[in-house]
């Protein structure tokens, strides 16, 4: 059982590296037929100015991003959890309002959504686009999470909830020491999606004048004609955290699955 | 047979109980029913008769359409608060045991006094090893209920039920989804709390037990209460032609 578990991990790692190598090698292809000149030496400076001793704009960017992927995160998880009761628990207008908002999430593109609320909602409540960012994007995973939420909890066994309401438990109680626990195995597998989801939609924020990770690499491609070289940077610093997050995301499961 | 108890006030109290579903079917019709403090009264009949459906109705779970609940004399129907605050009053034990299968047998049972009592973790574990050791499971405290059999479990939920210390147990049909061998050893504690002195609803599709362990039988069909009175005259001599149908198809 664990021997297969780590051989599929090492074969996904080995996938992994000859896609990534194969890539590498397309792109490589593609600038030397464009007549593409390569200069990776100024990327360094792009992270570090050791000139100056300060951060250059990639590193800062990537800490505007985990910001707003941690802001992102808590409120999605706030919105996804609160649709779902609504939908479950919230009587017919709680739950009307619920599906509406649902609807209108995941019937739009998300970069309508992050337009809509920073130059429309930020202009009227006077938001920065930092916030902006920070509300569009957990509106959108909110609204996916708590299809997931809704469907975990529907999944357990009506007699719990039965007993659970025989026993004279609060409805909190109810959610948080019966529906939860035996969910939550079940749902941390699409939790874990929805969270590399967000880092990578993060990037679309770079589109409202956020200065995360895109955006920065955006400018500096355009200062300094090197798309190649940032483009290829920062897909390999969202790769990274995203591989990251999946370590994360098992490390806590087996954390759970022993409870 | 038990004796002596039938002078107890009373404890629950049906009148005129109605219920139809949203698909139009009225599983209950008007039904009226006395259960007395220390008394155990026992439902039969076929099945789709709506016994499951007069519990659900008695514990909340499904809400009447007309008629009045009364639980030690207080109106329980259109009251939302008490009902509420009756919930735990009324210990229910199910067909399929529903216990919690995330928690251990000892947590199954201290949770809720403990959340909706509010008593102390150590006074309720106390209790709930009492309650462990008279229902025969004194030694498996610290088991998870899937690794137990169908009959510790059912007793494990009747411990649980016990242990909120309700003011009546409704047991629907909590024998059915066991194995033979298993029957017996839950038909016992059933028995046991009934000669304590419990006050007991208890829907059974068990003859031998319906015979010879209430105070009270009450035979059910379509939604009605057809007969009702002493086990022995009703199994002798059933007085409807529905209950000489019922008794001719489960006696034979
Ligand atoms: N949630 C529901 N929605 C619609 N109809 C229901 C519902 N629950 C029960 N019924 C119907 O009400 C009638 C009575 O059902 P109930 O479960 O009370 O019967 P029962 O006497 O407990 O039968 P059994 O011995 O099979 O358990 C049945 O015809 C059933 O189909
Ligand atoms: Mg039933």
């Amino acid at each position: 059982m664990n021997g297969s578990k780590k051989a599929a991990g090492l074969t996904a790692g080995l996938g992994w590296l000859i896609t990534m190598f194969l890539l590498g090698l397309l792109l490589f292809k593609g600038a030397l037929a464009t007549g593409y000149g390569w200069d990776w030496a100024r990327v360094p400076a792009f992270f570090f100015d050791w000139d100056r001793m300060r951060f250059g704009p990639l590193l800062k960017g990537l800490g505007v991003t985990c910001r707003l992927i941690a802001w992102s995160l808590l409120l999605t998880l706030f919105l996804g959890l609160a649709t779902a009761l609504a939908r479950l628990l919230g009587g017919p207008v709680l739950a009307g309002l619920a599906r509406l908002y649902l609807e209108i999430i995941r019937n739009t593109p998300l970069l309508v959504q992050l337009s809509v609320t920073y130059f429309i909602w930020g202009a009227v409540f006077d938001f920065s686009a930092f916030w902006a960012a920070v509300l569009a994007l957990s509106l959108f995973e909110g609204a996916y999470l708590s299809e997931i939420f809704r469907s975990g909890f529907l999944a357990v066994d009506q007699g719990q909830w039965q007993a659970a309401w025989c026993l004279g438990l609060s409805t909190p109680d109810t959610f948080g020491k019966i529906i939860l626990p035996q969910t939550a195995p079940m749902l941390w597998p699409p939790i874990c999606s929805l969270v590399i989801s967000l880092v990578k939609d993060s990037a679309l924020a770079s589109t409202i004048a956020v200065y995360e990770l895109t955006k920065e690499a955006r400018d500096l491609a355009a200062e300094t004609f090197l798309s190649f070289e940032l483009w290829l940077t920062i897909a390999g610093i969202y790769l990274s955290l995203n591989l990251l997050m999946s370590a994360l995301g098992a490390l806590l499961e087996r954390r759970l699955g022993r409870l | 047979m038990k004796s002596g108890k039938q002078n107890g006030g009373a404890c629950i109290e049906l009148r005129d109980i109605s219920k139809t579903f949203p698909g139009g079917h009225q599983a209950l019709k008007k039904v009226s029913l006395t259960v007395r403090r220390g008394q155990t009264v026992l439902v039969i009949g076929p099945s789709g008769s709506g016994k499951s459906t007069l519990l659900r109705c008695i514990c909340g779970l499904e809400e009447v359409d007309s008629g009045s609940i009364r639980l030690d004399g207080r109106e329980l129907t259109g009251q939302p608060g008490l009902r509420d605050r009756m919930r735990p009053e009324l210990g229910m034990v199910f067909q399929a045991f529903n216990l919690f299968p995330h928690l251990s047998v000892l947590e199954n049972l201290t949770l809720a006094p403990i959340r909706v009592r509010g008593r102390k973790k150590a006074e309720a574990e106390s209790l709930a090893r009492e309650l462990l050791l008279k229902v025969g499971l004194a030694d498996k405290a610290g088991a998870r209920p899937a690794q137990r059999s169908g009959g510790q479990q059912q007793r494990v939920a009747l411990a649980r039920a016990l242990a909120m210390n309700p003011k009546v147990m409704l047991f629907d049909e909590p024998t059915s989804a066991l194995d033979p061998e298993m029957i017996g050893e839950v038909l016992a504690v059933m028995r046991d709390l009934a000669d304590e002195g419990s006050t007991m609803l208890v829907v059974t599709h068990e003859i031998g037990f319906a015979r010879e362990a209430g105070d009270e039988l009450i035979f059910m069909d379509e939604g009605e209460i057809v007969e009702q009175g002493r086990a022995p005259d009703f199994f002798e001599r059933p007085r409807t032609e529905r209950a000489r149908l019922f008794l001719d198809k489960i006696l034979y």
